[in-house]
């Protein structure tokens, strides 16, 4: 049994307070979490209801212009511009009298862009020294599984993560999140946003959202327009399939007729819209994803699947899960909206809050160097039996 | 810090950033040590603490590398400052 009481809260108070903060791609978000002391998580496994209430979460998107992506170094100076304001707007939020009443400051440590990573984890050394408050790193994937337990309060589920920057299908097993399937290439939400970049549609509030109500206006449901399926086993290719729709982009865009799956090749008619591959490309990618999260959950005998990342505020990936889970035994799924999907300063304090509860706090500063690749089953998930 | 100067890292620059006391230098010297240099054959940093200051010694092989690695710590010194100016 896990004792999540071990470390009581500072001040002799009766809950915690854990500072999240997150800037691993173009998202800088700021949150504030608060545990009561609950005399059930003494000797339980009930990481998944701490009764945490949220008190500020903030974010600020770095968004470019439309056909442009973000870059290191730029993403880098936006999130050093805009940190300090953030954490003072949270802590105004939030009522923090003192600062020093924070528990932990939690950062996230990786998997992400180097440079953003890093402009976020100098403020977080800097506050940690400032305010006396010990400091956590977090895996990035963990704090968006963590945070969708909270909220969903699912209890052991097949966790589908996807995002700019990961596809992962995930089981919990033996004090790991074990990753059951993943991307051989590109993320699915890369896949989303560059072709939001050829198709020149704005990033704002997120390209893989204009993609989705492009999708919605698709008069031609019936009619997909076929493009490769690259299910290998467990694992996804989508890079293949962005190569794909894009010379068709580029075929539509310059009007080239000899393309007989766009035009008539007698009348020369265009019989293939923007809205159609944009569909076609959503129902293609999610069935993908659907197909590998069943069978990771008929490899662990679950029936709840649990969606979390950014391209998991997509309502008809929600939708598709659903119908999968429900075909299959009467499963459940589990999704957030886009407070918590997108990339958000209170799963990291979330996650970050339950590692320092377990004794997980940064004993040297030399262990808070933020690192590119940290893989989500290189965390021993100390909270969970 | 546990490595001096090193000779044949010749183009070298020192700064001296004032610090309203000597916590705040500390401060300064703790949050910026940590990070490991990415070629530390082309480059090299050392952070101390004089009274209320925090010295910064840079060495690097050519003048690129230096200016290159000067513009980024400066960009870290002046999140730092920021820092303590608006959340102490």
């Amino acid at each position: 049994m896990v004792n999540l009481n071990g470390i009581p809260p500072k001040n002799g108070r009766q809950y915690y307070l854990g500072l999240g903060l997150e800037g691993s791609a173009n998202k800088l978000g700021v949150g504030i979490i608060k545990h009561p002391v609950l005399p059930r998580h003494d000797n339980s496994d009930l990481s998944h209801e701490c009764d945490a209430e949220i008190l500020a979460n903030i974010r600020d998107t770095y968004i470019t212009p439309p056909g442009e992506g973000f870059l290191p170094r730029d993403t880098a100076r936006h999130h050093r511009n805009w940190a300090v304001r953030l954490v003072r707007r949270a802590l105004d939020e939030a009522k923090i009298d003192g600062p020093a009443d924070i528990d932990v400051i939690c950062f996230t440590k990786g998997p992400g862009m180097g440079a953003p990573l890093h402009s976020v984890v100098v403020v977080a050394r800097t506050l940690s020294l400032l305010w006396d408050v010990p400091l956590v790193g977090v895996n990035h994937c963990v704090g968006h599984i963590e945070m969708g337990r909270e909220i969903t309060k699912a209890e052991n589920p097949v966790v589908l993560y996807v995002s700019g920057g990961n596809t992962q299908a995930i089981a919990y097993s033996e004090n790991r999140y074990r990753i059951f399937g993943e991307t051989l290439d590109i993320a699915i939400g890369n896949c989303l946003d560059r072709f939001a970049r050829t198709l020149k549609i704005p990033n704002e509030p997120s390209p893989g959202y204009n993609i989705e109500q492009l999708a919605k206006q698709c008069k031609n449901k019936e009619r997909l327009v076929e493009l490769p399926y690259t299910v290998k086993g467990m694992d996804l290719s989508m890079s293949g399939i962005l190569g794909y729709v894009e010379s068709l982009a580029a075929d539509l865009f310059s009007h080239n007729t000899r393309n007989k799956l766009l035009f008539d090749p007698e009348t020369k008619e265009q019989i293939v819209t923007v809205e159609d591959i944009c569909y076609s490309l959503q129902e293609n990618l999610f069935a993908m994803l659907v197909e590998i999260t069943e069978r990771a959950m008929a490899h662990v005998n679950s029936n709840q699947v649990l969606i979390v990342g950014g391209v998991g505020c997509n309502v008809r990936l929600q939708e598709m899960m659903a119908q999968m889970c429900h075909e299959r035994s009467n499963g459940q799924v589990h999704a957030t909206d886009e407070r918590f999907c997108i990339d958000n300063g209170v799963m990291i304090a979330q996650a970050g809050l339950l590692q320092y509860r377990m004794g997980g706090a940064v004993k040297d500063l030399s262990e808070t160097v933020v690192t590119q690749k940290f893989r989500t089953d290189e965390v021993y998930v100390a909270w969970r039996e | 810090m546990k490595s001096s100067h090193r000779p044949e890292l010749s183009h070298t620059l020192s700064l001296n950033i004032p610090f309203e006391n000597e916590r705040q230098a500390e401060i300064a010297v703790n949050a910026l040590s940590p990070d490991p240099i990415l070629k530390p054959q082309d480059f090299h940093i050392i952070y101390t603490k004089n009274a209320s200051d925090l010295s910064i010694l840079f060495s690097a092989v050519d003048d690129r590398v230096l200016r290159v690695g000067v513009s980024s710590i400066i960009e870290s010194v002046k999140t730092v400052i920021e820092t303590i100016d608006e959340l102490q």
